[in-house]
């Protein structure tokens, strides 16, 4: 394993995980891409906390799943709370909340 | 050995990815990033992170997925109706991310570092920084985790 071998597992994760959040229009499905795009800069923190044989990456990994955890949660409850007013989780069916 | 579980499992996880962002049920989405992320978990453990990997599987896999998937229960599927393909916005997704990723192999490439030694980082290696140096942050994850639920009952509350 070399660190290039992260970084290329990182980048792909990042780039399906941008092309989700850009192409879809579900909400669900933009979670999950968010998701991705979390993970994608975990497997990089993990990958630089082996290289300098340094754990802090690996603590920093811990924090994000904690953040990730919040977010998930809370943005769960807006999308059912939104899903009960619209009956939808089409982002183009959200577009009041534009400005 | 270590070298050829981390392919496997690095090719399993981008290939569930993709299918979990492209695949048109959401249910069958949600299943292929759980299997996306075990399969991270597995790359986590080849490379020695081995607390990063239980915790991966444990958090992504068992709470964060199956919460998602709990709320898809109480939606009507079959009221999502089906999503046009655009091909602007899939032109430039797709763009926006291949300009992305060649960024990052780039960098990847002229980085310069050593081949990655796996010491094995357990519960009780990564316990030492993490209740010494990164105490407070701790701590303060542990608020911002009840802010988190707090919020999400109140906004997920019904109207009466």
């Amino acid at each position: 394993m070399t660190p290039f071998d992260f970084f290329v597992l990182s980048g792909l994760l990042f780039a399906v995980g941008l092309f989700g959040v850009i192409v879809r229009r579900n909400v669900i499905s933009l979670f999950f891409s968010l998701e991705l795009l979390l993970n994608s800069a975990n497997v990089l923190l993990v990958g630089f906390s082996k290289l300098h044989r340094n754990l802090f990456g690996e603590v920093f990994v811990f924090f994000v799943l904690a953040v990730a955890a919040a977010e998930a949660a809370v943005g769960l409850a807006v999308v059912v709370a939104l899903y009960r007013y619209r009956k939808s989780v089409n982002t183009e069916d959200f577009s009041i909340l534009r400005w | 050995m270590r070298e050829i579980f981390f392919y496997l499992f690095a090719f399993l996880s981008v290939a569930f990815a993709v299918i979990s962002v492209t695949h048109r049920n959401v249910i069958k989405g949600g299943i292929a990033l759980l299997s996306s992320f075990v399969s991270l978990g597995a790359v986590y453990f080849t490379a020695g992170a081995e607390f990063i990997g239980i915790v991966q599987v444990i958090v992504y896999g068992g709470a964060i997925v199956v919460l998602y998937l709990f709320a898809l229960m109480t939606m009507d599927l079959k009221s999502f109706g089906k999503e046009p393909l655009r091909t602007l916005s899939v032109a430039v997704g797709g763009a926006v991310s291949l300009v992305l990723l060649v960024s990052v192999l780039y960098a990847g490439y002229k980085f310069y570092g050593g081949a990655v030694t796996a010491g094995i980082s357990g519960a009780k290696e990564i316990a030492l920084p993490l209740f010494y140096r990164f105490l407070l942050p701790f701590e303060v994850v542990s608020v911002l985790l009840l802010v988190a639920t707090v919020g999400a009952v109140a906004v997920g509350r019904r109207e009466e």
